[in-house]
């Protein structure tokens, strides 16, 4: 087992232009490793979704690629505000964005509905006021 | 394989202009003159618009040839007819290819974009929603764009033949003629489509030469045809001239389906980027059909065109067109979708890039060398050696093309630690020297 590939981008908090480029930068690093594109999809949709996360109510934070010969990881780590309900948040069409940010178009509650459709394993560790700590995985060969 | 633009060495500086306008990183700077990585070029032209030294050219056969051969057929882009002083409309621009003595292949045009506009009407009927929205395939830069950066768009792609191929065939079919025709093409991508199609073997054309040549010829060689074709206000200029500007396509399919279809339409290559990455994130619900076109106002927009975009598309907008089509003929067309003259016979694939390495672990591996490589690089982007990037210089220098000091800023660096040392050394005693130097 070779060590593991590890990217780490820093994600800055209501930067809107600069959204979705974790995202498209962390999917061009799996294609250019060969990965296949169903896997590669996935991801980007993992890590934008968290990105945006962190983007709208995290307060910005830190996301994180982990490749290994078996699976994909993804953490996103912020010291936001946390999650108050996390059975809620977990249902589609719940949002706790604030106006302004729905008005951009953001925040339609699909975030992390769409980050459990896209990974294989997700982990959310958090508490209000303690911050949000996610980590999803994306195994490369499903029948293993 | 072959791509739709030409090199003139002899004009090529080296300056690396153009290099940072290619949407797929496929230019470089090689000793002093520019090449191209023709398996990852889309044709799309932007190389040539940002070449200050006309050095780069669309691909196109010879023109003397071609105004030398004759029986010839054109087969001419729509936006063709609108290149000129006159209303464009085809029956005046077909006066003036006769003038010259070409046979323009006009008259087949109406059925091949008519049924086209049913196939895609009907493409989208039928896709199921995980394929929606389906994506044009008229502009061949954008099927190649998707072929090579957006792999999971590829069944999108509705398989609905290019309509001036299918025009090409119906006039082969119905005259049984066997001159050769050429395309008149606005833009590199179309000079591809013929010289490597998509989806087919062959194009039916046989040669293709640039919109400008022939409107100059026109312009030079006959005097306005409206002068001789009576034309009044109230005649209809047919459909297809539309698929030449944006929104022309859409708009036919709209018409031709027999249920709401919600379109998008997006010209520019930067716009068509933008939204195909957000389609790959899953965020354009509710669409069923991309018009998706690589130049702006789409192909009235190409490098090869003699007339400003602008007022192409005025001359478009301001020309009378109907999309009401009598009974008699919506059979003729039924009967031409059932003979499936518009279908694309051959699958679309993705076009491969190579991966870093053969299999994960040594891609893994290749790629903490780039990592490495990249960290030691300006991150300035400046394009002195010869790539678009710093990041396009650090795979180049794992995959084993290129060394450090092709970047001017580390040459620079490691002359300055050179010197250095060559300094110190130079400040060392031999020892039959005194501390005073003599």
């Amino acid at each position: 087992m070779s060590e593991p590939l590890v990217l780490k981008l820093q994600v800055k908090p209501l930067d809107f232009l600069a959204a979705g480029e974790t995202a498209a930068h962390f999917k061009e690093t799996l294609k250019s490793l060969g990965l296949p594109p169903d896997i590669c999809r996935k991801a980007a949709i993992v890590v934008y979704e968290a990105e945006m996360n962190m983007v709208i109510h995290g307060g910005g934070g830190v996301m994180c690629l982990q490749v290994e010969e078996d699976k994909v990881t993804i953490i996103s780590k912020d010291e936001g505000p946390g999650i108050e309900n996390l059975e809620l948040a977990m249902k589609e069409g719940y949002s706790s964005a604030p106006d302004f940010i729905r008005e951009l178009g953001f925040g339609a509650g699909m975030g992390l509905p769409n980050i459990k459709k896209n990974s294989d394993e997700l982990h959310i560790d958090t508490a209000p006021r303690k911050g949000t700590k996610l980590r999803a995985v994306i195994y490369l060969d499903k029948r293993r | 394989m072959a791509h739709g633009v030409k090199i003139a060495e002899s004009s090529c500086r080296g300056c690396v202009n153009c290099i940072k306008s290619c949407p797929t990183e496929a230019m470089r700077v090689i000793e002093g003159k520019i090449r191209i990585l023709s398996e990852i070029c889309i044709s799309c032209g932007e190389c040539l618009r940002r070449c200050p030294h006309r050095a780069l050219l669309p691909e196109d056969d010879d023109w003397d040839y071609i105004l030398s051969k004759r029986p010839m057929a054109l087969a001419t882009d729509p936006c063709f007819c609108a290149q000129f002083s006159w209303p464009p409309m085809p029956s005046l621009t077909a006066s003036a290819l006769s003038e010259l003595g070409f046979e323009p292949i006009f008259e087949e045009y109406e059925a091949a974009y008519d049924v086209a506009a049913i196939a895609v009407a009907r493409a989208i009927q039928n896709s199921p929603e995980i394929t929606k929205p389906l994506i044009s395939t008229y502009c061949p830069a954008v099927v190649r764009l998707i072929q090579i950066k957006f792999h999971e768009l590829i069944p999108h792609l509705a398989r609905v033949e290019n309509p001036l191929e299918t025009s090409i065939d119906l006039w082969r079919a119905r005259t049984k003629k066997r001159e050769p025709v050429a395309l008149v093409s606005p833009c590199p991508a179309r000079i591809a489509m013929v010289r490597s199609p998509v989806g087919r073997d062959f194009s039916s054309a046989e040669f293709v030469i640039s919109t400008s040549k022939l409107a100059r010829e026109v312009l030079i060689g006959t005097g306005d045809p409206s002068k001789k074709v009576t034309i009044d206000s109230s005649t209809e200029t047919p459909r297809w001239i539309a698929w030449a500007k944006t929104g022309g396509e859409s708009m036919h399919v709209r018409a031709f389906s027999d249920q709401p279809v919600r379109t998008l339409e997006v010209d520019g290559l930067r716009n068509v980027i933008n939204l195909f990455q957000e389609l790959e994130l899953g965020k354009l619900r509710g669409i069923d059909y991309i018009e998706a076109r690589a130049c702006d106002l789409g192909c009235i927009g190409g490098i090869g065109n003699a007339e400003s975009r602008f007022l192409s598309r005025i001359k478009i907008d301001n020309v009378k067109m109907s999309f009401n089509i009598t009974e008699q003929y919506q059979k003729q067309l039924e009967a031409l979708y059932q003979a499936k003259v518009w279908i694309l016979r051959d699958e679309i694939v993705p076009i491969e890039q190579m991966p870093l390495g053969e299999d994960l672990v040594k891609a893994m591996e290749k790629l903490k060398q780039l990592h490495a490589v990249y960290a030691e690089l300006p991150h300035l982007d400046c394009g002195t050696c010869g790539r678009p990037s710093c990041r396009v210089m650090a795979e180049d220098i794992v995959r084993g093309e290129g060394s450090l000091d092709d970047c001017i800023f580390r040459l620079k660096a490691r002359i300055a630690d050179l010197s250095r040392e060559i300094y110190e050394l130079s400040k060392r005693l031999v020892h039959t020297m005194t501390p005073e130097g003599k």
